[in-house]
């Protein structure tokens, strides 16, 4: 039993950086501009099936097919960004229901595109590492290694940078961050940008791990705004700690638990952490 | 007001003199949405059939010709969508014939209302809750056109003998889907294995799960021999990969899915025994009625052909159209709905596959069970049930 | 005066008498009546709740239930479902208040509850049946001077039934609103700071307004369950919320009346005209944000502003 304990703790760590990357776009673009945008995850599908025919269609290896399927992701983020959330800044249901409307289009066009039927991309690493009795997939450790890398560079680049900083101040208080001479229209846009490119990375290695289906976005961006939640909206750091966490009580929970409630341990979680430390547990106090 | 008006337009337009010799055929099916696979590729088997007969120039009754004019909507597994749909199909426009639907909670929704016009037309479907309805009184409007599990014909009922006598498995853990065929599944097979001294595990998954490491873990803590995982490949691709990578199983029996997830990882499985229709990469070379299908089906979708998940229905519901046809000429009626019924269940359909009905309008045809064992050996048993 | 434009709708059937569209105009009546509702927390109070598919959904199976298992009418049955539905309502929503969650927020934590009864329905198998769903054979009987009982079963039966219930709630909603209490509700939706230091107590007029929304939906979803004939866990889906929220917006949600146009434009759209299914996501997706972005008041409120600018 302590096997299968330790086994599924460590899984849930790996599937919850997953939840993660998409967590630390929504706590990106809430910070800076207001909104949630719920098409994350389709720009994570997006980011997916570039990478499943990429390297699965086209043959290209796995490290070069990234960057265009991040690429891709980015693209769309940026013509999602100038058609429609540029109209919808701090406005928060209407970029809620943008999203929603969002959602509808690009997943129709996938389903145009690609069909119902499942794609499962050709393995770029499969086999597991064994400890003791519990083996971990070698490639959920890569995709765990990638997504943490990521993730620390970007709290990294925005500690570091002017572009971060100024992204710093502007989330803690936009007036006096204009009045410091940050371009607000400019800021908002690379944020968004690059919160869907943070998808897309996130799609591209999901395609490693598991079977793409034009509907896979939906499940992916109410995990990532829980996590976001869980760890503290505006908070990078919060986000990886809020995937980790949900995606180890999802996976511990349905060990003790039916596995049908999995998704119910995650929520229970959440309202729980709203009401008694609403900022999330690494957020700043408010 | 203007509302009204437009409305009213439209269902004046929507009911245009019906046209000579054209015969109306509907199909209510989900072709988007979370529960679309089945309506997806059963819709596009309709659609190649209906294509065919008319580019042959129609078919012959008696003396008349008639072309097909296809009626399918969407109906995204929302039963208030199907619902209307059908009233429109059945009061507006007419339509005696009726494909689908495979979702049984359109079903049920829909049958208090289909079953007003018992003796007017034919809903031909495969949903597995018709079962519980076809063969009572009031309900003579009902085919079945997928074949039932349990039973002494029921496939599921082979397939599991089949698992006893080849393996001699003990204790079989079921991982299904939570929704309604994932519950279906459980209710026919759990007494099925029972019945045959095999003990049974149970979990049940939410639609949508990716990562089943933690679930796959706990039951395989309980040592069961083979694991009879879901039906859809979604589902699949992943409970096979996660299964083999994780070491939790290496065995596996389905009665649905297809092939391709025990392909993908034929090195990592030690068996894999899986109910297919027909198992179309090796009917492709040997029946030249399944070449001609897939040949037709790429030059008319001008996309791949599905293997791995056209022969779960879309092909299934190619021959039914061609099948009915074959009533109609042998009834020489296109309207008589009672006279046609009386045909199909009396013929036995010789296409993709082989097709008859029982007493009660369900159906039976032949399908195949493919063994897949380590390294890619594949051993084919065709099962005849007729 | 307002009350003669519902003349149409009941002289409607005698012109129609196709089964086809009466049963889209009945399905848009019992889906206006839940976007109506919704529009009293959303539109007028300013709180985004997504606890409106669970009211919905929940409120089907009591009603459905207590029938068929006690074998009691309709409205006996809607008398249990409407005083769970006030408690949970007041549960939630005392929850969701106190803690002062605002916004994003209330959203999430609704929908969370949201979900959490879903799931309680989807697994409770022995009293819901589970995913398989439950079919309701029961239909409700109301008493009508000269021909006494009658049992609504039919098109017209429904068509009628379900557009006295819209009619119903449209008054119970412009009674509420235009009261002092819709005058609480709007300055809660203005600037909650500033109603509170007016002395309204917020709390309480968030709670009403968040427990009237939910009341009203629950007469739609019971009236749902007994029109379709068949309840199963997807009525209390996030797409369900969603729907009613896209009929809101769509209609305009400044407006008591403005969410039935959206609840028929949703409703009978898609059957109007001939698209495939994914053509028809498109659409869908491109009508919600051109809505959005382009007439932010909706279809009605925009009618309205033109009317009133000419």
């Amino acid at each position: 039993m302590l096997q299968l304990l330790v086994g599924q703790t460590l899984n849930g760590v790996i599937v919850g950086t997953l939840y993660g990357i998409i967590a630390l776009g929504v706590t990106l673009t809430f910070g800076i501009t207001g909104i949630v945008n719920f098409a994350l995850g389709e720009f994570m599908m997006i980011g997916a099936y570039v990478t499943w025919y990429l390297f699965d269609v086209a043959g290209l290896p796995f490290p070069i097919a990234i960057g265009p399927a991040v690429a891709a992701a980015a693209l769309c983020g940026f013509a999602a960004d100038q058609l429609l959330f540029r109209f919808t800044r701090n406005n928060l249901i209407n970029g809620l229901l943008v999203s929603i409307g969002l959602i509808s289009i690009i997943e129709a066009a996938a389903l145009l595109l690609w069909t119902t039927t499942p794609k499962d991309m050709g393995y770029v690493l499969s086999g597991a590492v064994r400890l003791g009795d519990t083996s971990l997939p070698k490639m959920k450790l890569v995709v765990f290694a990638l997504l943490a890398a990521v993730m620390f560079l970007t709290y990294a680049a925005l500690s570091r940078t002017w572009m971060g900083r100024a992204a710093y101040a502007y989330a803690q208080n936009p007036e006096a961050a204009m009045l410091m001479g940050v371009r607000t229209e400019g800021l908002q846009s690379a944020v968004v940008v690059y919160s869907t490119a943070l998808a897309g990375f996130g799609g591209a290695l999901y395609a490693t791990l598991y079977s793409l289906e034009p509907s896979m976005g939906g499940l992916y961006i109410l995990k990532g705004v829980e996590a976001a939640i869980l760890g503290g909206i505006g908070s990078l750091i919060g986000s990886l700690a809020g995937g980790i966490i949900l995606g180890v009580t999802e996976a511990v929970g349905s060990i003790y638990l039916p596995s049908a409630f999995r998704d119910a341990y995650g929520l229970i979680f959440v309202v729980a952490i709203l009401l008694y430390r609403p900022s999330g547990l690494f957020g700043a106090e408010r | 007001m203007r509302r009204l008006i437009w409305l009213l337009g439209v269902a004046l337009a929507a009911s245009p003199a019906a046209a000579q010799n054209v015969l109306k055929i509907g199909q209510i099916e989900a072709q988007t949405g979370p529960n679309a696979i089945y309506g997806y590729m059963s819709s596009q088997g309709l659609a190649l059939a209906v294509n065919e007969v008319n580019k042959a120039g129609g078919f012959k009754v008696g003396d008349k010709t008639y072309t097909i004019q296809l009626m399918a909507s969407d109906t995204r597994g929302d039963p208030k969508e199907a619902s209307i749909q059908l009233k429109r199909m059945l009061e507006t426009d007419g339509v005696k014939f009726v494909f689908g639907p495979f979702l049984s909670n359109v079903f049920v929704t829909v049958e208090p209302y289909a079953k007003q016009f018992n003796g007017k037309f034919l809903m031909m479907g495969g949903a597995t809750r018709i079962h519980d309805f076809i063969g009572t009184p009031e309900h003579d409007f009902l085919i079945r056109t997928w074949n039932w599990d349990a039973g002494p014909r029921g496939f599921g009922n082979l397939m599991v003998d089949r698992l006893l006598k080849e393996t001699g498995a003990k204790k079989v853990a079921m991982l299904f889907q939570n929704d309604q065929g994932g519950k279906v599944l459980v209710d026919i097979y759990t007494p099925l294995f029972k019945e045959k001294g095999i003990e049974t595990q149970l979990e049940m998954f939410e639609p949508g799960t990716k990562d089943f490491s933690a679930v796959l873990a706990k039951l395989a803590a309980g040592k069961p021999d083979y694991l009879f995982p879901s039906y859809s490949d979604a589902h699949l691709y992943d409970i096979v990969r996660q299964s083999t990578e994780g070491n939790y199983f290496r065995k596996f029996f389905l009665v649905r899915g297809s092939l391709g997830p025990g392909l993908k990882s034929k090195d990592e499985i030690d068996d894999y025994f899986v109910y297919v229709p027909k198992y179309f990469e090796q009917a492709e070379k040997t029946d030249p009625k399944v070449a001609k299908f897939i040949a037709d089906y790429k030059a008319f979708y001008k996309r791949d052909f599905p293997y791995d998940q056209a022969p779960l229905c879309s092909s299934s519901c190619y021959d039914h159209l061609f099948m009915l046809i074959a009533a109609m000429q042998k009834a020489g009626t296109v309207d008589d709905v009672a006279k046609i019924r009386k045909e199909l269940l009396s013929m036995t359909y010789e296409g993709l596959w082989k097709i008859r009905f029982d007493e009660k309008g369900e159906e039976i045809f032949n399908f195949d069970v493919v063994r897949l064992q380590r390294g890619g050996k594949i051993g084919v048993s065709s099962i005849d049930v007729q | 005066m307002k009350a003669l434009l519902w003349l149409p709708l009941l002289i409607f059937p005698a012109l129609v008498q196709s089964n086809f569209i009466l049963s889209i105009f009945t399905f848009s009546f019992i889906l206006a009546i839940a976007a109506v509702s919704f529009n009293v927390i959303f539109g007028f109070t300013g709180q985004l709740s997504m606890f409106h598919a669970a009211a919905f959904g929940i409120a089907a199976y009591i009603t459905s239930l207590t029938a068929s298992f006690f074998q009691v009418s309709f409205w006996v049955a809607l008398l249990p479902t409407m005083a769970f539905t006030i408690l949970i309502s007041l549960v939630v929503g005392s929850i969701c208040f106190k803690f002062q969650l605002r916004a994003f927020y209330f959203a999430v934590v609704t929908l969370a509850f949201s979900e959490l009864a879903r799931l309680v329905i989807l697994n409770w198998n022995s009293v819901t049946n589970g995913t398989l769903g439950l079919m309701v054979l029961d239909r409700p009987f109301v008493w009508m001077p000269g021909t006494g009982l009658l049992k609504i079963d039919g098109v017209f039966g429904w068509y009628f039934f379900s557009l006295t219930a819209l009619i119903f709630t449209v008054a119970v909603c412009s009674l509420v609103l235009n009261s002092w209490i819709g005058r609480c509700f709007a300055a809660i939706r203005l600037n909650e700071d500033l109603a509170q230091t007016l002395g309204i107590d917020t709390f309480r007029y968030k709670l009403l307004s968040f427990t009237l929304a939910n009341t009203l939906a629950a007469i739609a979803g019971s009236l749902y369950a007994f029109y379709t004939g068949y309840i199963e866990p997807a009525y209390l889906s996030i797409n369900q919320s969603l729907d009613i929220i896209a009929m809101v917006l769509l209609g305009g949600r400044s407006s008591i009346v403005g969410p039935i146009a959206g609840a028929f434009v949703l409703t009978g759209l898609p059957h109007m005209i001939e698209l495939s299914g994914e053509a028809r996501a498109i659409l869908y997706g491109l009508v919600l944000i051109l809505t959005i972005l382009i007439l932010p008041q909706g279809v009605i409120g925009t009618l309205a502003s033109l009317r009133r600018a000419a």
